[in-house]
C-alpha cells in the first residue's frame, strides 16, 4: 500500500479556485510503470495529467489524459473517483486531456496508455483526489453551519448534516475552494465500498451505441482537406522514380508530393474529399528501391536460427546448473516453437488529423501516446514542441499500435507543407502493410528427465527482437522534450544505449519466459537478440503473446512424457504460487476437466502477466482435419476488482484476440513487403466461429492488475493442448494448422 | 445532381456518383456514425440499411442508391430514447472500443425486422459479416436475443421503432 502522507507531501494534489467559482483539483498520475524512466520524482517539477472540476451547479468534470480505447478505463478511473467523492459516476462528465504545453515536464513523465495499468497505477491517487475534495466539502459545510465535521457525511452528490437540509456540492465549492487540501485523509476500507466491485455499467456505452462517440477519423475542420499516401512496400525503401502527372490533373486535387516520415519513404496525394484523393493515388505511378534490409519470412527464421546457434544471447535466468543438470540425465526433451509477425488490425484504421498555420500546430489523434504525438508532430515539422497542442479522441481499438506515431508524423509533414487543416487516413490494405507488427520469434525448448524419472531441468532459449528500438526514437524525446530538436537523433541514441539505465530494460521479447513459475530445481533462460529490420511493435500482451503459447504448450509435452494429467502436473510443480493454483482449480471445475464436450477434448494453460493469473481450458474438436473451438472457461485473479463485468468482457475479448492469433493469424513477408491485404488475407474471428466462453474471477483483496492484456496469453496452448488431445498431433507453429 | 433521401431527409447533392456512399454521408452530410474499417465490403463496419435491408455502403456507389430510402444509425431510435436494440446492447455492455458497433446494431436491427425471435443460428448467420476486434461477439449474441425480448413488449415496440421508409 502506498504511504498516502508521503505521497501528499510529494504534492501530487493541488487545488485552486476557478474564475467561476468552481473548485479544482489536479491531481498527478504516475506513468506506465514499465516504460517509464526510473529517475529522480523531481518535488518542485510538478505536472497535473488529471482534474477533477466541480462546478457551482454541481456538475462534476473529471478530465483524464488515459485514452479509453475498449479497455474500460474511462468507467475505472471514474469508478475509483466517486467511491470516494460520494457521487455517482453516471453523473461525471468526463474529457479527454491531451499533451499541451501544461503539460511540460523536465524529467520522467511519458503520457502512455499501455501496458494493463490505467487501474493499478491510479488506485490510491484518484480515490485520495475524491476523498480530498469530499473532506474539503464537508470543511465548507461545517464552516456554514457551525457543524463538527465529524457529524457530516456526504452522500450522491450532497453533505449531510446531522439535522436540515442535505446541501448540494456545488453550493460548497465556493468556500470549499478556500481550504487547504487536508493531510490526514483516510481512504473508504474495502468494506464500506459501495461503487468498487460492484458497479457495472459501462459509462461509455451510449455515445457508443448511438454513433455519437468522435474517434479520430470522425474529426471535422473548416476548410479539412484529405491526405493518402502510398508508401514504399518494404520499410526503409525509397523511391526511384514517380509519375504524377496524372493525379496531379485528377479531380479535386491539391498537391502531391514525394514525402518522408517515420522512417516511411512515399507520395502523398491531397485533395478536397477522401474519395478524390483515393482516385487520385490509382494514377500514380511509382518505382521502388528496395532498402539494404528486405527479408523475407523464410529469412527472417533461418537468421534468428543462426543467431540462437551462434550466439549465447542474455541469461535472464540461472536457478541451479542446468549444463550439469543437462549432462546428468538420462533423457532428453528438445521442442523448437515458431510465431509469426501479426498487424494488429483495429478496426479504425490508423487515422490524423493536424492543423498547421502561423498561430501553431494541433494535433487531433486516436493515440496510446500524446506525448510521443506531440514528439513525433515537431520532429516531423517546423513547429516547436510548445507550439503543439494534442488532442485525444475515442480510440478505435488500440492493442498497442497507437504507441507508435507515424500516422502522426506523416499528417504533420504534410500539414505544415499545405498550412491547411488535413485528415489523414489509411486504407485497409494500407494499414495491414505499414503496421508495427508483433515480432515473429524462434524458440528453442529443452527438458531434462534424470534417473529418478522426474524432469529437473527448463531451457528456454529464444530469439527476438527489441522492441523498444522502434519506440524509443519518439519515447526518448518525449521524457526530455524542453531539449531543442536538434538533440533528439542523440537522445534516440542514448535511449537504445541506455537501455537499464537511462531506459528501462525492454522485457518485450521474453517477458513471460523468464519468470516461469514452475518449481523445477535447474531453469535457465536465454533471450538472443536478432534484429531482421521488420518494424516491430507492441502487441496486446507483448512478450507473454508468445510466451504463454510456447511454455504452456512445451509443459504440456513434458506431462505428456512424464505420463500424467496436464492440469495434475501442473498443480504439483505450482505448490509455491496459490493464486496460480486457484484459477487452475477454479477452471477445471468451470470446465468439468476430464469430462470434455461431446466430440471434444480438452486443453488446459494457466499463464501470469501485468500482475494477473489467467487459466484457461479450452473444449475443440478435430473434424476431418479441422479444428473447432466449442468452449472456452477462463478464471481470472486481477486482484481488487474494481469493475466485475470491465474484467469479465476484457477477458473475453482477451480470449478471442488470442483464438485470432491462434488459428488464422499470419503475416507474411516478401523482400520486405507484407503479403497479406485485408480481412479476406488476413481474417479476424467472426461471430459465428466464437465459442462459448465462460469468465470467473477469483475474490481478492490484492492489489488491482491489468485486465486488458492478461487475456490473451493462455489461449493458443489452451486450444493447441486441446488439439493434441484431441488428435496425436502436436502443433509448435501459430497459427495452428493439423498436418 | 444526386437526390439521396438519408434517415427520411432528401438531399440534392453535387458530388461524383461513383464516391462511395459512406464517405457521402459522413463527410457531405455529416453523420459520423457509419465507420470506415475495411472498403471492400468484409468488416460491415460501415452497414446502413437500403429500404431496410443491411447493405455495406463503403463499396456502394452513391449513383446506385439515389432517390431510395437508407437509414443510418443516427436514424434508428426516436429523438431522446433509444431502439430496442440500443437498450439491449446498453443492457449488456456490449461496446468496448465501440467503433464496429454502429454496424453491428444495424445488422441486428435488419434482423430483427424480419425475424422477431432469431436463434442462434440465424444470429450466426445474420452477424458473420460484422467484424469486431475487440470480440464483443458473445455479448452481441446474448443482446439479440435480449433485444428480441424487448421488442415482444408492446408498449416499447410502439414507442420506440420509427421508419424512415
Amino acid at each position: 500500500m502506498t504511504d498516502l502522507t508521503a505521497l501528499n507531501r510529494r504534492g501530487f494534489l493541488k487545488s485552486s479556485a476557478l474564475a467561476s467559482g468552481g473548485l479544482l483539483l489536479t491531481i498527478a498520475l504516475p506513468a506506465c510503470s514499465s516504460m517509464t524512466h526510473k529517475g529522480p520524482v523531481m518535488d518542485e517539477q510538478w505536472q497535473a495529467s488529471a482534474w477533477l472540476r466541480i462546478d457551482t451547479d454541481n456538475r462534476v468534470t473529471f478530465v483524464l489524459d488515459r485514452v479509453e480505447m475498449g479497455q474500460g478505463t474511462y468507467t475505472g478511473l471514474v469508478t475509483l473517483l466517486c467511491e470516494e467523492l460520494e457521487t455517482d459516476p453516471a453523473n461525471v462528465q468526463v474529457e479527454f486531456a491531451g499533451v499541451d504545453s501544461f503539460y511540460n515536464n523536465p524529467l520522467y513523465k511519458l503520457q502512455v496508455t499501455g501496458g494493463s495499468t490505467s487501474v493499478s497505477t491510479s488506485f490510491e491517487r484518484i480515490r485520495l483526489a475524491g476523498a480530498s475534495a469530499r473532506e474539503m466539502l464537508k470543511a465548507a459545510a461545517s464552516q456554514g453551519l457551525g457543524v463538527p465535521v465529524g457529524q457530516l457525511r456526504c452522500d450522491n452528490g450532497f453533505v449531510i448534516p446531522p439535522s436540515g437540509q442535505p446541501i448540494a456540492y456545488g453550493q460548497l465549492v465556493r468556500v470549499a475552494a478556500t481550504h487547504k487540501i487536508p493531510s490526514d485523509i483516510v481512504l473508504k476500507k474495502p468494506e464500506q465500498f459501495r461503487y468498487i466491485g460492484k458497479f457495472d455499467r459501462r459509462l461509455d456505452a451510449h455515445v457508443k451505441v448511438t454513433g455519437q462517440a468522435q474517434y479520430g477519423i470522425d474529426v471535422e475542420l473548416p476548410g479539412m482537406l484529405y491526405a493518402v499516401i502510398s508508401r514504399a512496400p518494404a520499410y526503409g525503401g525509397t523511391i526511384k522514380s514517380v509519375n504524377s502527372a496524372a493525379a496531379q490533373q485528377a479531380p479535386g486535387v491539391v498537391d502531391v508530393f514525394p514525402m518522408e516520415a517515420a522512417g516511411r519513404h512515399g507520395v502523398a496525394v491531397v485533395a478536397r474529399s477522401y474519395w478524390q484523393a483515393r482516385k487520385a493515388q490509382q494514377l500514380l505511378v511509382i518505382e521502388w528501391a528496395l532498402p539494404k534490409s528486405a527479408p523475407s519470412d523464410a529469412d527472417v527464421m533461418a537468421a534468428y536460427a543462426q543467431d540462437l546457434a551462434s550466439k549465447s544471447g542474455s541469461r535472464l535466468r540461472n536457478d541451479g546448473h542446468f549444463s550439469r543438470a543437462r549432462r546428468q540425465s538420462s533423457t532428453v526433451l528438445e521442442a523448437e516453437y515458431r510465431l509469426p509477425y501479426l498487424a494488429h488490425a483495429t478496426l479504425e484504421p490508423q487515422v490524423c488529423v493536424v492543423n498547421a498555420n502561423q498561430h501553431g500546430m494541433e494535433v487531433w489523434a486516436p493515440t496510446q501516446a500524446p506525448s510521443l504525438a506531440r514528439i513525433a508532430a515537431a520532429k516531423h515539422s517546423g513547429y516547436r514542441v510548445d507550439d503543439i497542442i494534442v488532442h485525444t479522441t475515442w480510440i478505435g481499438g488500440g492493442f498497442g499500435r497507437r504507441l507508435m506515431q507515424d500516422f502522426v508524423a506523416e499528417c504533420a509533414f504534410i500539414a505544415d507543407r499545405l498550412q491547411q487543416p488535413i485528415k489523414l487516413i489509411y486504407s485497409r490494405e494500407e494499414d495491414t502493410r505499414h503496421d508495427f507488427y508483433r515480432p515473429a520469434s524462434l524458440h528453442q525448448l529443452t527438458a531434462t528427465v534424470h534417473d529418478d524419472g522426474h524432469i529437473h531441468g527448463w531451457q528456454h532459449r529464444l530469439a527476438h527482437p527489441k522492441v523498444m528500438h522502434w519506440f524509443v526514437p519518439d519515447a526518448a524525446a518525449a521524457q526530455f522534450s524542453f531539449m531543442p530538436k536538434f538533440l533528439f537523433p542523440a537522445l534516440t541514441a542514448a535511449g537504445k544505449l541506455g537501455e537499464g539505465i537511462l531506459a528501462p530494460n525492454d522485457s518485450s521479447g521474453y517477458e513471460g519466459a523468464d519468470d516461469l513459475p514452475y518449481a523445477f530445481e535447474h531453469i535457465q533462460v536465454d533471450f538472443v537478440h536478432s534484429e531482421p529490420g521488420v518494424p516491430v511493435g507492441y502487441w496486446r500482451a507483448v512478450g507473454h503473446s508468445h510466451n504463454g503459447f510456447v511454455t504452456e504448450s512445451f509443459m504440456d509435452e513434458l506431462a505428456y512424457q512424464q505420463q500424467q494429467d496436464p492440469l495434475q502436473f501442473r498443480r504439483q510443480l505450482l505448490q509455491q504460487h496459490p493464486r496460480a493454483l486457484a484459477v487452475l482449480n477454479k477452471a477445471a471445475e468451470m470446465a468439468h476437466w476430464g469430462t470434455p464436450l461431446a466430440g471434444c477434448a480438452q486443453g488446459v494453460a494457466v499463464h501470469k502477466s501485468f500482475g494477473t493469473w489467467v487459466a484457461q481450458i479450452a473444449d475443440v474438436s478435430v473434424d476431418g482435419g479441422r479444428i473447432q473451438v466449442k468452449r472456452i472457461v477462463c478464471a481470472v485473479d486481477c486482484g481488487l476488482v474494481v469493475n466485475p463485468d470491465t474484467v469479465k468482457a476484457q477477458m473475453e475479448g482477451g480470449m478471442i484476440f488470442g483464438l485470432t492469433a491462434a488459428l488464422f493469424g499470419k503475416i507474411t513477408l516478401k523482400n520486405g513487403a507484407v503479403e497479406q491485404s485485408n480481412f479476406h488475407d488476413y481474417p479476424l474471428l467472426r461471430l459465428p466461429e466464437t465459442p462459448e466462453l465462460s469468465v470467473a474471477i477469483i475474490a481478492s483483496a490484492e492489489a488491482s492488475s491489468g485486465v486488458g492484456e492478461p487475456g490473451v496469453p493462455p489461449v493458443a496452448a489452451a486450444v493447441a493442448n486441446a488439439v493434441f488431445a484431441a488428435s496425436g498431433q502436436r502443433l509448435r507453429e501459430l497459427p495452428l494448422q493439423l498436418v | 445532381m444526386i437526390r439521396l433521401t438519408v434517415n427520411g431527409v432528401e438531399h440534392t447533392l453535387d458530388i461524383e456518383g461513383d464516391t462511395p456512399l459512406l464517405w457521402v454521408v459522413r463527410d457531405v452530410l455529416g453523420l459520423k456514425g457509419s465507420k470506415f474499417g475495411c472498403g471492400a465490403g468484409l468488416c460491415g463496419a460501415c452497414t446502413m440499411h437500403l429500404n431496410g435491408q443491411p447493405f455495406r455502403t463503403c463499396i456502394t456507389p452513391v449513383a446506385a442508391v439515389a432517390g431510395q430510402a437508407i437509414t443510418t444509425i443516427e436514424g434508428i431510435a426516436p429523438a431522446n430514447n433509444l431502439s430496442a436494440v440500443q437498450k439491449a446492447w446498453l443492457d449488456l455492455n456490449v461496446p468496448q472500443c465501440g467503433y464496429c458497433q454502429s454496424g453491428q446494431i444495424m445488422s441486428a436491427t435488419a434482423l430483427l425486422a424480419t425475424n422477431p425471435s432469431p436463434s442462434n443460428q440465424d444470429i450466426d448467420n445474420a452477424m458473420s459479416g460484422n467484424l469486431c476486434r475487440c470480440g464483443t461477439y458473445p455479448r452481441i449474441r446474448s443482446a439479440i436475443h435480449r433485444a428480441a425480448e424487448l421488442r415482444r413488449t408492446a408498449e416499447f415496440y410502439e414507442l420506440t421503432e420509427v421508419r424512415h421508409d
